[in-house]
């Protein structure tokens, strides 16, 4: 892994230098060039040959591997990204020569072949000891290409002279003028203090100032003012949210798994993790670190693991039937290209199936780039059928009001311990449990019998008939009702009874033969609850005690109509016989202990069947057992422990059989019964779980994958990081900090500049290099690339902090300009690429509707927390696949919480924010769109979240009761853009208000179908027309745009 | 004139079409000016629906690609293998199976023959089997290929390739590379429209999404419940008048604000309130199929009201006939791994009736020649038996399926590809999904090496960096 440290292109200055003294045939040892005098080596004849066969193909007109190629003169000496290839007439100190006889594997060249014969590697030797020449006109003529400029160091650059060094206000303000300047033309005036507000504001926490801070700023005369607000907005919690949208995009965070079922994931406590982190103002590099290994960091916090949610927001595609390793193999390919773009500004994704094409990177590159995420479990799991998303996830510790609940609960647990003790001492006072064994004993000693018992009566308390029949059973017959309970009383007859039996039978007169009485077809009974009592003989008077009936068994019982379900005391669960229809069934029942009832006793069973349908039992028969009960009534082990001798039973058969006996006393099971309800509810305290990511033990080996195809292995590769950027300094961890650590390296060219560029764009709209996504060849030149360059050095000399970047942009004149224009401005600099004014585009999506609440007076400051579902049309979430959750719309503060909150479901983001430019989160974005559509104002004007919105600025406006209504139109104005509007303006909104007043007057049913019922003591006519305003201003462009 | 009418005439026709920066949408501007909507050459790289000329002469102006989800099996349509039918239960022979992978066959499979007849139709003889009886009325309208393979045997990854040439979220659909190729003839109406018949399938919204394209380039559903696009109707209790009224003021203030402030962004803000407030009269106005001749219904099958594949049928006629570009239906309900035969029996009952009426109809209506009809789906079925032989299905397979194309400049009857005797492999003609797509933009004239847009330093394109026409489906 570790890579020998060698002169690098960046350094391309001192080494041009160098070159110049070695080309001087000067220079050369006097005695090599005796011994090339000696026997002359031809080029063509002797060396080409060795080049084209050896060395071409990786480094010739095919492939640049280290961006060398030896086929062209030209190239050679100027080296690749490790330097000259040689120098002339010093074959030792030549880079070609050390490689191709290096002991050492990994270096020596070429890679994974046969080493150069001896014969070759004097060829070599002799070659540059005669000066290394290379006639004209072999080989192309190729001259070494200037190193593009985003892989040079930034280099601070002094600040510019300038003409009016009076509007420097921050040292960005000097390069912006220095080019004005050069293209003749003058910064614009400052904006308006109330527009500007508005814009700084949107700019730093996304939410547009109050009125009241708009009044306050007006106010203040103070020279800072403007640079209080700054801070004031800075150390803003909304700091936060606002600069975590942008970096969620490109992080792909969304709060599901894409792809075919896209089912709900949790793992929005990265979102929260990005949120604080930015209002912590948390270095850059430390945000990188956290993210990209934070897993990996000594005693690492679960902050920490939990920022490694970051590359476990790949999608995963968990559909039937998918190859789990080609799903792994996607999302590390998807890692490689998110890190690629948000840190390098670099489109990797070429360099999946073959060296880049316009940029330095290769193959190798890239999948040395693939080996540092490619440690990871799979992250889909598969029976065949059905496949789930797994891989690691973390407990985050409880919340303080889950935590005291639990503890409570655990409270609760001890004190009903407590109880149980006392309940078994009781249930072991005397001699109790002599008593029961003896009893046990005796039963078990009698073989077991049934003992049909008699009829005494029968009901049907839904109106049946019915005949006992010689053989005491019970042939219902005539009406069938819908739902009946029959009521059963029997003479017992027997003594040590150890439980019942319920026989239902056939008979010709039933529907289908029976033994159900449902229909011809289908003579199904559903049994619901059968329960047994006891009524004493000698106690005529005495009410029937009920018995406990455990252990029931069938012969047969229907999917899902268990007999068990017959007996738990829950009239949704039945025993039921669908299909086996036309034939007996029986049930048994064990009492819990054997009943000492007389022979004269008398018992009463109740068969509730409730079912419906009339699927009641058409003939039974009761029955009940002596003698030996069934195994599970006394359970095998405790069988056993029973014929062991008291006095030989160990200590351990003691306590078992000890603690069934108490289990049986009724004030124990029922403590027992509320220990387990509060184990159950103990448990469902779950702490919140999040994805992270965790090394696997095992290394997995890394591969080139020829063409990109996973099945294709190639050549194998170890973690590096690409050969055309500076290597890394420190000792390498051979893990994703070392990643991490060289992205963050100050000697990395591409990191600082593209988070700079970033933010830059976030503020005026388009990034001093365009394309922010693209700092290689391919890309947009930089428009100020000095400016660009005293960023990245000023935030890497700041300790990284976006802070102090984003408070140097929005404190510079450049920034505070009025970004109003004429025509012609806007038609010679629509991108606004001179900065001769000041930015004013269209809100991202989320402000847009961020902003909207803010207005309305509805919008809630609530940070973290689960995802939130504000109103959303019925129908745009879908069924997919086997997976079909159910939008339940937020109530209260929930329905309007910032748009950073609102659920991210893949399939199906929020249709207001799609309209609005959102993407769907499936992969890495850095620079929406920004459309203007139909349907964007078909959003703003009729979005259920919109018509609310307006409904409750309505209700705002009608509120100041303290204000004519001009002075209303213009406080609502003020709301929705801070300015003050124009008397033209007021006019028309004035005007507007009449005219629907009027109308509504006329008609004050329609106000009530527009607005709804209004609370008591308010105009619901004057709510309908200030709706009107309120869905103008909210859809005016000034309010959707930050100008 | 109005304020932002005279700063709007300020701007010169040339930079409407050139500050295509995100954002700037210029056919509003456009017909604000009152321009003709005569076609602008494909600039570099446009962001609005206006109407551009295509590279060369196109066969075919508009499309209709219908995409049965799930993968309907090409071998009890369209391919009638006897060698399959003579092994049906034989174990596969080994060389078909070297280096395959299944979604969801183990073991060694066996030979799954069809159960339905094929017979020959029209000049061309194309066959058809008995499930597809109306279909084959257009024997010779149809352009079969036979040998169409894709990269991915999943659904949700082959559905993206199928519709964007990449198997991955993130990149624009033919539908949106279509529309950003040639804009939309009716400006009142969404360029690029889907519907849904059954779930919406696997890998959801991106299959019609604009991936890095603008995004006025992706579809707009035209949903089945509810607003037929979404937020289409007022708010209740607000009727039309009162919209236009507040659209108007709207307008007014916005216009005011153009004077003051000079960003022609917002002269297109005013021109797409008024398109939205057109859009609210003219989608109903389509959606309502119920004034269509009994004759017309009766052809299709439609049942106004209900939601079927017959009404979405009827639909994407009504929308290429008032200039719509581009009309993706998705049928859901195609994937059989069971039971397939009787399955597809009812899945053909469905679409078979309409799909043939569509052809006629368009072709009545003097369209067929401008529409190019697509059907076809993400992969095919395996000539392998699935499940057992009472309940038989077939597996997801890639190497080797049937699409037709119709109309737009195809060769009616043709037949391109042949695959082996068990339908497995193509053994003649082999076309990739890149070469399908390359062929459907050709067909619009559209070069597909040329129709790129540059997106992180590369210039990407629907074909990636494969694709061939086939000629042969050329008429």
């Amino acid at each position: 892994m570790h890579r020998t440290p060698l002169p690098s292109l960046l350094v391309a200055t001192a080494l041009s230098a160098v070159g110049w003294l070695v080309e001087n045939p000067l220079y050369c040892r006097a005695a090599e060039a005796q011994a090339a005098r000696e026997t002359a080596v031809d080029f063509v004849r002797d060396i080409q040959p060795i080049l084209a066969d050896r060395c071409h193909a990786c480094h010739g007109e095919d492939a640049q591997e280290g961006q060398l190629r030896l086929d062209a003169r030209a190239i050679v000496l100027h080296g690749g990204v490790s330097g000259p290839a040689l120098v002339q007439g010093d074959s030792e100190r030549s880079l070609l020569l050390q490689r191709v006889t290096s002991s050492d594997d990994d270096l020596r060249m070429p890679p994974d072949d046969e080493p150069l014969t001896a014969e070759q590697v004097e060829l070599l030797r002799r070659w540059i000891a005669a000066g290394a020449p290379w006639p004209a006109g072999a080989g192309p003529d190729i001259q070494p290409q200037e190193t593009h400029w985003a892989y040079l160091p930034p280099q601070r650059p002094a600040l510019p002279r300038v003409q009016d060094p009076s509007w420097v206000r921050t040292p960005i303000d000097a390069f912006i003028l220095r080019k004005l300047d050069s293209a003749g033309l003058r910064p614009a005036p400052r904006a308006e203090r109330a527009r500007l507000l508005r814009r700084l504001s949107l700019d730093l926490i996304g939410i547009p100032p109050t009125v009241a801070e708009v009044d306050a700023f007006l106010a203040d005369d103070r020279p800072d003012a403007y640079d209080r607000v700054v801070d004031r907005l800075l150390a803003s919690p909304q700091y936060g949210v606002r600069w975590a949208r942008p970096w969620l995009d490109a992080a792909r965070y969304a709060d599901s798994n894409g792809y075919q079922a896209d089912q709900y994931r949790n793992v929005w406590p990265y979102r929260d993790w990005v949120i604080r982190a930015m209002n912590d103002d948390m270095p850059f590099d430390q945000f990188t670190l956290e993210q990209l290994a934070g897993d990996l960091l000594p005693a690492a916090t679960i902050s920490q693991k939990i920022a490694t949610g970051f590359a476990r927001l790949t999608t995963c595609n968990v559909e039937a039937g998918v190859d789990p390793e080609e799903n792994r193999v996607n999302q590390i390919i998807d890692r490689v290209n998110t890190t690629g773009t948000v840190w390098l500004g670099t489109t990797m994704e070429c360099a999946q199936c073959h060296n880049h094409k316009y940029d330095p990177f290769t193959q190798q590159d890239y999948y040395q780039l693939f080996a540092y995420f490619n440690n990871t479990p799979l992250e889909v799991e598969g029976n065949g059928v059905t496949y789930n998303f797994v891989g690691p996830k973390m407990d985050l510790p409880l919340a303080a009001d889950q935590q005291a609940q639990r503890e409570e609960l655990i409270a609760r647990r001890r004190q009903l311990t407590t109880v149980r003790d006392a309940a078994i001492e009781k249930r072991l006072s005397g001699d109790a449990m002599q008593r029961w064994e003896q009893a046990v004993a005796s039963a078990r000693a009698t073989a077991p019998t049934w003992h049909v018992m008699e009829i005494e009566s029968f009901t049907s308390s839904g109106g049946a008939s019915h005949a006992i029949l010689e053989d005491q059973s019970v042939l219902v017959g005539g009406p069938s009702p819908d739902k009946d309970t029959y009521t059963v009383v029997v003479k017992s007859g027997v003594s040590g009874i150890t439980g019942f039996k319920l026989e239902t039978l056939t008979d010709p007169s039933l529907p289908g033969g029976g033994p159900g009485r449902h229909s011809d077809q289908r003579p199904n009974f559903v049994l619901n609850e059968f329960t047994a009592q006891s009524v004493q003989a000698d106690t005529q008077t005495s009410s029937p005690q009920p018995i406990l009936l455990r252990g029931a068994q069938a012969d047969f019982s229907q999917a899902r109509f268990d007999v068990g379900g017959a007996i738990d005391g829950d009239p949704k669960t039945a025993w039921a016989i669908n299909p086996e229809f036309g034939k007996s069934h029986a049930a048994t029942f064990l009492t819990r202990q054997p009943l000492t009832a007389g022979a004269d006793s008398r018992f009463v069973f109740t068969l509730d069947q409730r079912h419906g349908g009339g699927r009641t039992i058409g003939r039974l028969r009761l029955a009940a057992l002596t003698g030996q009960p069934a195994t599970d009534m006394i359970p095998a082990a405790i069988a056993k422990i029973l014929d062991v001798p008291q006095e030989q039973r160990t200590a351990q058969q003691a306590n078992q059989l000890r603690d069934h006996f108490t289990g049986l006393d009724p004030d124990v099971a029922a403590v027992d019964a509320q220990l387990a309800t509060l184990k159950k509810q103990i448990d469902a305290i779950t702490p919140i779980t999040t994805l992270v990511m965790v090394e696997q033990q095992q290394v997995r080996e890394s591969a080139i994958f020829r063409r990109g195809d996973f099945l294709q292995r190639g050549r194998s590769v170890q973690m590096q990081t690409p050969a055309t950027l500076p290597a890394l300094g420190e000792e390498p961890t051979g893990d994703r900090r070392e990643l991490a650590r060289w992205l963050v390296d100050q000697r990395n060219p591409l990191t600082a500049r593209v988070a700079v560029n970033r933010w830059w764009a976030g503020i005026f709209g388009r990034g001093i290099v365009g394309t922010i996504e693209d700092f290689g060849t391919q890309g947009d030149r930089p428009t100020h690339p000095e400016l660009l360059d005293w960023l990245a050095t000023e935030l890497v000399a700041r300790h990284w902090s976006m802070k102090h970047i984003h408070r140097l942009i929005v404190s510079s004149n450049c920034y505070q300009q009025s970004s109003k224009g004429t025509p012609a401005m806007f038609a010679e600099d629509p991108y606004n690429q001179l900065y001769a004014r000041g930015p004013r585009f269209r809100l991202p999506a989320e402000t847009v509707r961020d902003n909207a609440l803010a207005v309305a007076g509805l919008l809630s400051h609530t940070l973290d927390g689960p995802p939130v579902f504000p109103p959303q049309p019925a129908g745009v979430w879908r069924h997919v696949g086997r997976n079909a959750p159910k939008y339940a719309t937020s109530q209260g503060d929930d329905r309007v919480r910032r748009g950073i909150y609102v659920i991210w479901r893949r399939s199906a983001p929020y249709p207001s924010f799609t309209n609005f430019d959102a993407p769907d989160r499936a992969s890495c974005v850095v620079n929406r769109p920004r459309t203007n559509t139909p349907l964007q104002a078909l959003t703003l004007m009729n979005d259920e979240a919109y018509v609310e919105m307006a409904i409750s600025l309505a209700q705002v406006i009608a509120g100041r009761k303290d204000l004519t209504s001009e002075e209303r139109i213009v406080d609502a104005f003020r709301r929705a853009v801070s300015r003050l509007p124009t008397d033209a303006e007021v006019r028309v909104l004035a005007d507007v208000y009449d005219r629907e007043r009027s109308r509504y007057e006329q008609s004050p049913a329609a106000a009530e179908k527009l607005v709804g019922k209004q609370p008591a003591g308010v105009n619901t006519t004057e709510i309908a027309a200030w709706f009107f305003v309120a869905n103008i201003l909210l859809n005016l462009d000034e309010t959707i745009t930050k100008g | 004139m109005t304020p932002y009418e005279e700063a709007a005439q300020a701007l010169s026709r040339r930079e409407l079409f050139q500050n295509v920066s995100a954002g700037i949408g210029s056919i509003a501007l456009a017909s604000l000016l009152g321009a003709e909507g005569g076609a602008a050459p494909l600039a570099s790289q446009p962001t609005s629906l206006a109407v551009r000329s295509p590279h060369f002469a196109p066969r075919a102006k508009n499309v209709i690609f219908l995409h049965m989800v799930g993968a309907p099996s090409q071998l009890d349509l369209f391919e009638a293998k006897p060698a399959l039918i003579k092994n049906d239960g034989q174990l596969c022979p080994d060389e078909y199976l070297e280096g395959q992978r299944f979604a969801f066959l183990r073991g060694h499979p066996k030979l799954l023959g069809t159960e339905f007849k094929f017979t020959q139709h029209g000049q061309s003889g194309l066959e058809f089997s008995e499930l597809l009886p109306n279909l084959a009325t257009h024997a010779d309208d149809i352009c079969l290929i036979k040998t169409l393979h894709t990269d991915h045997f999943n659904h949700a990854p082959a559905q993206l390739f199928f519709q964007t040439g990449f198997g991955r979220f993130g990149r624009p659909t033919l539908g949106a590379w279509t529309t950003y190729g040639l804009g939309s003839e009716n400006q009142d109406l969404p360029g690029f429209v889907v519907m849904i018949t059954g779930q919406v399938a696997g890998a959801g919204n991106s299959l019609w999404g604009s991936g890095f394209l603008p995004t006025v380039f992706q579809g707009i559903e035209f949903r089945s419940q509810g607003d037929p696009v979404l937020f289409l109707s007022n708010p209740s209790g607000l009727e039309v008048p009162g919209r236009k009224r507040i659209v108007d003021a709207i307008n007014q203030l916005n216009g005011t604000q153009l004077a003051d402030v000079g960003d022609p962004e917002i002269a297109t803000r005013i021109s797409q309130y008024e398109m939205a407030y057109r859009m609210q009269a003219s989608v109903p106005e389509l959606m309502d199929i119920s004034q269509e001749p009994a004759r017309v219904h009766a052809m299709y099958g439609t049942q106004p009201g209900q939601v079927n594949f017959a009404n979405n049928c009827l639909l994407a006629r009504r929308l290429v006939e008032r200039g719509t570009r581009f009309v993706q239906l998705f049928d859901q309900g195609w994937d059989h791994h069971g039971s397939v035969f009787s399955s597809l029996r009812n899945k053909c009952k469905q679409v078979d009736q309409p799909t043939a009426a569509l052809l006629s109809d368009l072709k009545e209506r003097g369209l067929l020649d401008e529409t190019l009809v697509v059907w076809g789906s993400e992969f095919g079925r395996t000539p392998l038996l699935q499940s057992d032989r009472a309940k038989a299905g077939r597996d997801h397979h890639k190497d080797a399926y049937c699409v037709w194309m119709a109309g737009g400049g195809v060769k009616g009857g043709a037949t391109i590809g042949a695959t082996d005797e068990l339908g497995y492999f193509p053994v003649e003609d082999a076309v990739h999904v890149n070469d399908f797509h390359a062929t459907l933009l050709h067909l619009l004239g559209l070069d597909h090496r040329r129709l790129t847009y540059k997106f992180q330093g590369r210039q990407y394109r629907l074909t990636d960096v494969g694709g061939e026409v086939v000629q042969k489906a050329i008429g």
